[in-house]
């Protein structure tokens, strides 16, 4: 599909309750776009997951941080890239959980990234100009 | 997010409505630890209502679990929406608890 790609992007404080929004948009997104609801809720998961690391754990002081992300949609591929100026991290490096384990030998937490690889089809991390990008695709069933 | 929760002498009915996220989690951890602190050994979680689960919540429902098994207490699920279910089943989640397709079925287990 050679359509030109329609974009949109959304810009986040580092505070957890800015989630709600997230999810208000990603909603709006979902009308504006045509997305399924069930679709919609996977999106909202990875943001929530990705976004979540960041806003916890990105930071190494108390000041205001924006994370920036970038939608965009070709009728084919539905594309997400964040960007944050935090600390370098590549979320692709941790290990992945074992989830054959029974419920006593599972370790709590430590699903959110797991999720998102699931979630997605590919997930590539990029460190450039002293900030983090998460470069994330995801092809569309029409 | 709410929680519902309705007692009856065999186990205790909890109804849990709309997200159990990131800002949720902990207010639902809290909700089921009261009811299990409370003497409450079986618990059946109806999910009907549940549309939307990230990591911060299945968090809880391990948590739950391990607590129940450790007092030999059961936690069964009943009546998952199939994208709850599809996240049940990439985490493991699906093999670890007792998941019921309604309410009838995980009463009788």
């Amino acid at each position: 599909m050679d359509k030109e790609p329609i974009t949109k992007i959304l810009q986040v404080n580092n505070q957890i309750d800015e989630l709600a929004r997230v999810a208000e948009f990603l909603e709006e997104l979902g009308d504006d776009w045509e997305l399924p609801m069930p679709l919609v809720l996977s999106l909202n998961l990875v943001l929530e997951e990705a976004l979540t690391n960041t806003i916890l754990y990105g930071f190494d002081d108390e000041n205001q941080h924006t994370i920036t992300v970038g939608f965009s949609f070709d009728g084919e591929i539905l594309g997400i890239t964040l960007m944050d100026d935090g600390h370098e991290y590549d979320p692709t490096l941790k290990e992945d959980p074992d989830i054959t384990l029974a419920a006593e030998d599972r370790q709590i937490g430590g699903l959110g990234i797991f999720l998102i690889k699931k979630t997605m089809d590919t997930v590539i991390y990029q460190r450039k100009e002293n900030k983090n990008y998460l470069i994330l695709t995801k092809k569309i069933k029409s | 997010m709410n929680v519902k929760v309705a007692a009856s002498p065999d186990y205790t009915l909890v109804t849990v409505e709309g997200r159990i996220d990131t800002t949720t989690a902990a207010e639902f951890e809290k909700s089921i630890m009261e009811i299990i602190d409370g003497g409450c050994t079986k618990i059946i979680l109806d999910c009907t209502a549940l549309n939307y689960i990230s990591s911060s919540g299945l968090r809880v429902f391990l948590i739950v679990q391990k607590k129940m098994m450790s007092i030999g207490g059961h936690f069964r699920l009943s009546s998952l929406q199939p994208g709850i279910k599809e996240i049940f089943d990439i985490s493991g989640f699906s093999a670890i608890f007792k998941v019921y397709a309604d309410h009838d079925a995980a009463i009788k287990g």
